[in-house]
């Protein structure tokens, strides 16, 4: 019999390996999480998947109910909307729109307000505070409300949206990241490496960031179902996604004034709003679950 | 609590100076002109538009020009609404106190159903209970809220028909403003249909109010939980249950009132998130408040109303922020004395 290790090696998985390990006993976090991968998926492939176009519409198919109805048709599975735009097609091009596009302002976010947290934690005395003080003022206006004044400045529109949701977003990150940052560097390791003479960004870069990656990916998914739930709003509220553009708050504001004849075409995309922020949050949870097992081991 | 007054006060004054900075550097962010954005006088004649450049300084510096703001705001000027060319501290005033009736209801009912769920968790921790009460606050605060309120229409109103689905007030009361919150306007006005009225308007209310609540609920669930678990490992409980105390005594008389109080520090963060709820479920409740108001506003691209109304919102949020910060000083003696060091 072969033996692939002939000395025996203690290995000490990274803190976010430790973290998967838990994570990944987790049955709940991870039906979440395979969510989560499958709407990644259909937020790529979805406009090659999706049977029929978005935008136009078969005039002869107005209204049809969902494929289970008894005037349902099995090639239009989720029915129509007012312009015989099949529902099914709209909901999977939405998913990159409301979905993508959230993961997109997430990680934008993220890499700014990690910078400038990160940065920001090496400050001290009047600059620090003046900064914490901003912060909190910036936290204290409601995220929608920030985001509704930076449509306005910008004007309506998605690109305009996904900027708006960047920057309320930004001040949590670098909260949090400043946060974390400031207690890591009270502990003993990061004074070990301090006392062996790096600088202050390679502390940073090699022994705080590793232990501070799993508290900002746990922000990064409370950002993300925020994200979803803004621009979602936001295109009800008619200041996102414009009229053709199949984004989910959208085409749910479309619905509006037939909600009585055709109720599907406002159930079909809270559904998938809310089923995307749930995977979202169920990752969320399962982080912040394996995060505390992690500290009582 | 001198002290602590005085931090909190400072920090007040920090932040108004910077929600009126940010208001009135929107002016200039906008598109137009400042100067117009600012006032909200788009049909001023040559002469007029020269008094008000005179009157909010635009020929001298930056700075002067912001005082020139703020001393307009001190004296209760926020300008004209582009829109309809009315005053738009009267429209405040008038909007106002019907978001704070529905969120302040709204928050009510969220602490009344959110706290004690959330102590039944934490008793029940890891058990079935729990575990229930924990997937509905997921679900809770996963639900995009104006689907919720058009759900909670379709259902309520339309097909049982318990409750109205738009509006304040049936029409039909004729209820005199005076202090603009509904319920003391009615208690207090001498109309013979008085307790009608009130039993009208809150029919009116309980709707938006509901839908309102369910995020925030969610929240105090999730808070109560984790301070009741906390309070119940501590050592005066061991402590009390060694003494003898059965398990209702050691809730009711010691671990409610601790747990509680590290809630009410969370209240004054939470409102925000209720009021952004409260501006969206107000578009579908057509709630006369001022989201609703907020949102038309930008329809219409009325920039002076929506930099006021920026303005007025967030001081309302901060406001009670600060309160709650004070009731919280207030009811724990330990929240006072700590603050020295930091």
């Amino acid at each position: 019999m072969a033996r692939d290790k002939i000395y025996l090696e203690e290995v000490f998985p990274s803190p976010f390996m430790q973290l998967w390990q838990i994570f990944r006993k987790t049955p709940v976090a991870m039906v979440g999480f395979s969510c989560f991968i499958f709407l990644i998926i259909l937020a790529v492939f979805g406009p090659i998947l999706a049977p029929h176009s978005p935008i136009e519409g078969q005039l002869d198919m107005l209204l049809l109910p969902p494929a289970w109805h008894v005037d349902g048709n099995v090639s239009y599975l989720l029915g129509t909307d007012e312009l015989g735009r099949d529902m099914l097609s709209r909901l999977m091009y939405g998913t990159s729109l409301t979905f993508g596009l959230s993961f997109i302002v997430v990680v934008i976010s993220l890499v700014i307000g990690v910078v400038i947290g990160s940065l920001s934690a090496l400050t001290s005395g009047i600059k620090s505070s003046f900064l914490n003080h901003f912060l909190d003022v910036i936290l204290s206006i409601p995220s929608l409300l920030l985001a509704i004044i930076i449509v306005a400045i910008l004007g309506p529109g998605i690109s305009n949206t996904v900027w708006a949701v960047v920057m309320v977003l930004i001040p949590q990150f670098i909260h949090i990241t400043r946060y974390a940052v400031k207690e890591e560097s009270k502990k003993d390791y990061v004074l070990a490496s301090k006392l062996d003479g790096a600088n202050p960004f390679r502390i940073l870069y090699y022994s705080i960031f590793p232990n501070i990656v799993d508290r900002i990916m746990s922000q990064a998914t409370l950002a993300q179902s925020a994200a979803i739930l803004d621009i979602a709003t936001l295109g009800f509220l008619g200041l996102g996604a414009q009229i053709p553009l199949p984004e989910w708050g959208a085409i749910l504001a479309n619905g509006l004034d037939l909600f009585y004849i055709a109720p599907w075409t406002v159930y079909l995309p809270g559904l998938a709003i809310l089923f995307a922020v749930v995977a979202t949050n169920l990752v969320g949870e399962g982080i912040r679950h394996a995060l505390k097992l992690r500290k009582e081991r | 609590m001198l002290i602590f007054t005085f931090r909190r006060l400072n920090l007040f004054i920090f932040t108004m100076l910077l929600l009126t900075l940010l208001s009135f550097s929107l002016s200039f962010l906008f598109p137009g002109d400042a100067i117009i954005n600012i006032s909200g006088a788009i049909n001023a004649t040559p002469s007029q538009l020269i008094e008000i450049q005179n009157a909010y300084k635009t020929d001298s510096n930056i700075f002067w020009q912001y005082i020139a703001y703020l001393s307009h705001i001190a004296n209760g000027d926020l300008g004209l609404s582009m829109a309809s060319q009315s005053k738009i501290s009267t429209e405040v005033l008038n909007l106002l106190p019907a978001t704070i009736e529905l969120s302040l209801v709204a928050l009510f009912i969220a602490m009344f159903i959110g706290i004690p769920l959330g102590f039944i968790a934490a008793i029940k921790h890891n058990k079935t209970a729990d575990n229930v009460i924990l997937s509905i606050s997921m679900l809770g605060y996963s639900i995009p809220v104006f689907w919720l309120g058009l759900l909670a229409i379709l259902t309520f109103s339309i097909s049982l028909g318990w409750f109205p689905s738009a509006g304040q007030i049936s029409l039909l009361f004729e209820i005199e403003l005076v202090t603009g919150i509904q319920f003391i306007d009615i208690l207090i006005s001498d109309s013979p249909y008085k307790w009608q009225a009130f039993a009208d308007a809150s029919a009116h209310v309980i709707l938006p109010a509901s839908v309102i609540a369910v995020a925030p609920a969610t929240i105090f669930i999730r808070l109560a939980r984790t301070s009741m678990i906390e309070v119940l490992e501590t050592s005066y409980i061991r402590a009390a249950s060694a003494k003898g105390l059965t398990f209702q005594q050691i809730i009711f008389r010691h671990a409610i009132r601790n747990a509680l109080i590290k809630i009410i520090r969370h209240v004054g963060l939470q409102f925000a998130n209720l009021v952004t709820i409260a501006m969206v479920t107000e578009v579908i409740f057509s709630w006369p408040g001022i989201g609703r108001w907020l949102i038309e506003s930008i329809y219409q691209r009325d920039y002076t109303a929506i930099q006021s109304g920026l303005l007025v919102l967030s001081c309302f949020i901060f406001v009670v922020h600060i309160l709650t910060d004070f009731i919280y000083a207030a009811l724990n003696p330990l929240a006072r004395g700590n603050k020295y060091g930091s």
